[in-house]
């Protein structure tokens, strides 16, 4: 069955949650379960790591968590209540990390002002935030000054997590965050991750097709394939003895 | 930032050269564009450069004048397009659905009449006259900007800074102008110096057809229409007027182009 942690208190629930997508002219309109009865479970403190081939479901399973798709059916659970109606009412206490370093920080925009930006949607002071937060994530204060054209991935996704981390977030979302860097950049930024998580005890749900990568940082694995959650398990159980023949698969290919 | 190469600038030189005659104009400089200065139908010598109307006016005042009347009516037509096309440009680009759906065959529609018919049919409901020709100039350039504007949205929405934000909690407004406008503001730039050209092209048309700009004030459009009529004894009565109508047109042209190459390949960058 699919993992919830028995004891542990969960940050993030979902439950049942099926996501219908349809496409095309009436009539003729295509149906497409994008997720199918997924439930999972992210525990306090804890990273899930979501593994599964592309168009498996990973990022709307990812979006219906962060509040920006309501599922068809199903509910899904926010620190033990269900998502309130506005999204905004839990802003500041979700964030991402996504995929592509390129389009992750706005091109007009300086660094320090992407990092501030979530505090001051907030209306929250912004202070020496910003300096701390570059800090943290390996960057100098010289930085902020700077624009994301004048930076490298790999410090483009520090940005993004300095960003991420700077209103406190109980949960984060990285998806694909590593995946378009450079193998030795992805061990700093995951090293970084795990660091970060160490100090700020926050709660994550790591989405990527690279089982190397999701074996790093995760404490348990989900398998998603065609919109279905297959197999969930401890990361050390999964990559020993997983389960479901398609994790198999999934682990030869590695 | 770099910087624009050299035909552009070249583009912005004659621009500038235009403006200052225009400028130059309400200073008085070139003379009275009205005043009777000497003989009708004079080519150009000393004390009328340009040669003499059939009125005995003096054409170098009447051209600066001109050219004036329809930069300054072009510009504010452009700058109301470019307003108008961002902000229904964006919104239906960022919101999508029905609110798309509508704004986009509106501009179809729009889109699907040649300029000149709708600036004549601007004239008939309007009457002839420079608000006439604003609206028509303002409804001509809508349609393309307004899609370009769109299409442009709809790829800046969908990337991970304006998702980021979203999730941060930032309301629409903040969404729209801090993030969406910025990254279509190269658009916007681009496409109004080209909806400039087109401004004065049909600002051109409109008055030639005499339902534009009034004589006595002069304007590109009214001084080659009035030019026409003199076009086999008195040439350089169109051909001053018709001159600096091209060189406007080629020098915004030529300016646009610049533009695009600086701003727009980091506007369109494809995913790699
Ligand atoms: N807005 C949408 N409209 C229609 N179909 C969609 C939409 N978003 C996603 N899909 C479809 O849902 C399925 C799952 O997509 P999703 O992006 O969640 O996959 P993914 O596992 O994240 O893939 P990848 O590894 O390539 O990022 C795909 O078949 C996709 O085409
Ligand atoms: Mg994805």
């Amino acid at each position: 069955m699919t993992g919830d942690t028995p004891g542990a208190e969960a940050i993030l629930e979902l439950d049942d949650v099926t996501v219908t997508f349809t496409a095309g002219p009436p009539l003729r309109r295509i149906r497409l379960d994008a997720m199918r009865h997924v439930s999972l479970s992210v525990a306090k403190g804890e990273t899930l790591g979501l593994v599964g081939e592309s168009g498996s479901g990973k990022t709307t399973t990812s979006r219906v968590a962060l509040g920006l798709h309501r599922p068809t059916s199903g509910a899904v659970r926010f620190d033990g209540r269900p998502f309130p109606r506005r999204r905004r009412e839990l802003a500041g206490r979700m964030q991402a990390v996504l995929q592509h370093p390129h389009w992750s920080l706005n091109p007009r925009m300086r660094v320090g002002q992407s990092v501030a930006e979530p505090l001051a949607v907030l209306g929250r002071p912004v202070g020496d935030l910003v300096t701390e937060m570059l800090g943290h994530v390996g960057l100098e204060e010289s930085f902020a000054a700077r624009y994301p054209h004048e930076l490298s991935g790999g410090q483009r996704q520090r940005v993004s997590i300095a960003r991420a981390l700077v209103t406190r977030p109980d949960f984060i979302v990285f998806d694909e965050a590593v995946s378009a860097l450079d193998v030795s950049v992805q061990v700093q930024i995951l090293n970084l991750v795990k660091d970060l998580q160490a100090e700020y005890g926050f709660s994550a749900l790591f989405i990527s097709h690279d089982l190397g990568a999701v074996r790093y940082v995760a404490d348990r694995i989900a398998v998603m394939r065609s919109g279905e959650v297959v197999e969930t398990a401890d990361t050390a159980t999964f990559y020993t003895a997983p389960a479901h023949e398609y994790s198999q698969r999934l682990l030869e290919a590695l | 930032m770099k910087r624009l190469d050299r035909l552009s600038l070249g583009g912005l030189a004659c621009l500038l050269v235009l403006v200052v005659f225009a400028l130059g104009s309400l200073a008085g400089a070139g003379g009275d564009p009205d005043a009777i200065v000497g003989p009708r139908l004079r080519p150009p010598g000393p004390g009328w450069w340009l040669g003499t109307d059939n009125l005995g006016r003096s054409m170098l005042p009447r051209v600066m004048e001109g050219v004036g009347t329809t930069l300054l009516l072009s510009s504010i037509a452009v700058l109301v397009t470019a307003a108008v096309s961002a902000t229904f440009g964006i919104i239906a680009g960022y919101r999508g659905g029905y609110l798309n759906e509508l704004v986009m065959r509106l501009v179809e529609v729009l889109y699907s009449f040649p300029a000149i018919v709708l600036a004549i049919l601007v004239a008939a409901v309007l009457g002839p006259g420079q608000v006439a020709a604003l609206a028509s100039i303002v409804l001509a350039t809508i349609p393309l900007m307004t899609r370009l504007v769109r299409a442009a949205a709809v790829a800046v929405s969908q990337r991970d800074y304006v998702t980021s934000a979203v999730i941060s909690g930032a309301r629409l407004p903040r969404v729209l102008g801090r993030h969406v406008l910025p990254n279509v503001a190269g658009t916007i730039a681009v496409q109004g110096t080209y909806a400039l050209s087109v401004g004065i092209a049909v600002e051109g048309g409109l008055s030639f057809l005499g339902f534009g700009v009034q004589p006595p004030q002069a304007s590109l459009g009214v001084l080659i229409q009035r030019g026409g009529t003199y076009m086999i004894a008195a040439p350089w009565l169109i051909l001053g007027p018709g001159v600096v109508l091209v060189v406007a047109i080629l020098a915004i042209n030529v300016v646009g182009d610049g533009l695009r190459d600086q701003l727009e390949p980091r506007e369109t960058r494809s995913l790699t």
